[in-house]
């Protein structure tokens, strides 16, 4: 069926509607407050530079830039380490299409239970006397409790969890449409099993690889709620400056702080896209 | 030895230890909904029912939570009669600026979602629109919105379209063409892409965090604000019983999609 002129403007019209109103008007009325001045608890509606320029040359506003950037990095590279072994492992392992489904429902059941649910979880294993120190302890690699709750790194393992099935899923996809033959051919050409993952298997999955970073790196630079409950006040990441912006009604900070956010997660996106160019791909 | 034989156990190790950590967190708290202390000590010196009692006395999560799944319907189908007629235009259209346009209505995905929430918070402020569900059916529609697109899109690329072609040539208007050849044909890929857009609206805390006032908060906004305040198992009880909830819609999708093949294009590649 073909879809043109008036048919396609008629079909076109609501959703357009929709996002103008609430998507790029909402957008635009609350990042322009970026060009007013707060000062005294008010602000005022002239149009200024002042809030960047206090921005840029404030050196907390670059801390809490390299906090997140940092806490992105750490925790894509992390969820990519864990998720591609698994996803491998699911795709050449397991065999009958019922583990199959029964494991594809566990490896995804996180994303069916809210993040409150999945932070409140490792809020209990990471408690000093929690499972995780308790274990430590027991089997004596720990003398006494190590604090991994209200710093960096309770956030980094409780976001990790929280987007390993996005790092999974895009992987585990490629992989489903990666031609067997191409791996037998290098085993055939005499490559060893590490040979063939090496130098056929792992470029070929690259892009799976990619667009799970770039989901996990823009999802975890716009988290909040981790860094709110198990970050304690000493993990300061761009939303949580938002948050509390907005909360002191400091418009104009927040607005810049918001697209300097903004900016991180379209750049990631855009340098993955060129990277995702240059790769090889399945046929 | 067996060649592949370590790399096999290997595998093995690291799925079994993946499928752990995965649901590590999600058991931990089903294990302490029934711990008889409120505080966090492994393991619980022993087992109660009484933060499922102390959860009965809080009525502010039952009404939160018919309030978020009212809101989460609502949104989803908002989403899915704005978004479905888009995603057929996006697949069937040609027509300049149809990839840029595709990017637009894809762009919420990565669009940070507390400074979203804070231009609705500014937004629905000035037009007087404050408290109850309508905003917070509003802006979950546009986070739920590139999600319906994605996936029905996805679906729409693979059908024939000699099929809707024929049934052309054969005299169908065009509506009978969308309602009896198109949507019946991507009845899956509909079905998932609700479900995952009801998930996604259900699990909105930082978008709705300043569209909520106490009256009108979503489950998600209530259990983040007691557990800002309170860290007793009260939110285990109730998170085991969400975790019971998802688990059966899970399987419930799963028997009506047939098979986890659709998962695949709940993310755009």
């Amino acid at each position: 069926m073909r879809v043109r002129g008036w048919l396609a403007a008629g079909l076109l019209g609501p959703v357009l509607a929709l996002t103008a109103a609430l998507y790029v008007v909402p957008l635009g009325v609350y990042l322009v407050n970026g060009f007013h001045r707060f000062k005294d608890g008010r602000i005022l509606r002239v149009w200024t530079l002042d809030t960047y320029a206090a921005f840029l040359t404030d050196p907390f506003s670059y801390k809490i830039v390299s906090t997140s950037l940092l806490l992105a990095g750490i925790v894509t590279a992390l969820a990519l380490l864990m998720g591609y072994p698994l996803a491998y492992a699911l795709h050449t392992r397991v065999r009958s299409a019922r583990a199959r489904g029964v494991l594809a429902v566990v490896l995804f059941c996180p994303l069916m239970t809210s993040v409150v649910v999945r932070t409140y979880g490792w809020l209990i294993l990471l408690a000093n006397q929690g499972l995780v120190n308790t274990t430590l302890l027991r089997l004596r690699l720990i003398d006494e409790p190590v604090r991994l709750l209200f710093n960096m790194q309770g956030v980094v393992i409780s976001l990790t969890h929280i987007m390993l099935p996005f790092a999974i899923l895009p992987i585990y996809s490629v992989l489903g449409r990666l031609d067997p033959s191409l791996k037998e051919a290098a085993r055939d050409l005499g490559a060893g099993p590490w040979a063939a993952f090496w130098r056929v298997t792992l470029p070929l999955t690259l892009p799976g690889v990619a667009s799970g970073g770039v989901i996990c790196f823009t999802l975890a630079l716009s988290a909040f709620v981790t860094p709110q409950l198990l970050g304690g006040g000493r993990v300061q990441v761009l939303p949580l400056t938002v948050y509390n912006s907005t909360v002191e009604i400091n418009w104009p900070e927040g607005a810049v702080t918001s697209l300097a956010l903004l900016a991180l997660s379209i750049l990631a996106v855009w340098a993955v896209n060129r990277v995702l160019r240059r790769l090889p791909t399945v046929a | 030895m067996h060649p592949g034989r370590g790399r096999d156990a290997l595998l093995r190790t690291a799925l079994t230890l993946g499928v752990g950590f995965i649901l590590l967190p999600l058991g931990i708290v089903v294990l302490y909904s029934f711990s008889s202390v409120a505080y966090g000590i492994f393991p619980p010196p022993g087992l109660s029912l009484r933060w499922y009692a102390h959860l009965l006395d809080q009525p502010a999560f039952g009404r939160a939570f018919l309030r978020s799944l009212g809101i989460a319907v609502a949104a989803t189908g908002l989403a899915l009669a704005t978004g479905v007629p888009a995603a057929l235009v996006l697949v069937r259209g040609h027509f300049p600026g149809r990839d840029p346009l595709q990017a637009f209505l894809l762009s919420p995905i990565v669009m940070p979602k507390i400074v979203l929430g804070v231009g609705w918070f500014i937004l629905f402020a000035r037009l007087g629109i404050q408290g109850g569900v309508l905003p917070l059916i509003f802006a979950h529609t546009i986070v739920v919105l590139p999600f319906v697109i994605s996936i029905v899109a996805a679906n729409l690329v693979g059908l024939d379209p000699a099929l809707e072609e024929a049934a052309q040539d054969l005299g169908a208007p065009r509506r009978t063409v969308v309602w009896r050849i198109v949507l019946p044909q991507i009845r899956s890929g509909l079905i998932v892409s609700a479900l995952l857009a009801l998930l996604v609206s259900f699990d909105q805390v930082e978008s709705s965090i300043f569209l909520t006032r106490g009256e009108n908060n979503t489950l998600p906004i209530e259990m983040f604000l007691y557990m800002e305040k309170w860290q007793d198992p009260t939110i285990a009880a109730l998170s085991a019983l969400l975790i019971l909830f998802a688990f059966i819609l899970v399987v419930g999708a799963l028997v009506v999609a047939r098979g986890a093949a659709d998962l695949r294009r709940i993310l755009p590649r």
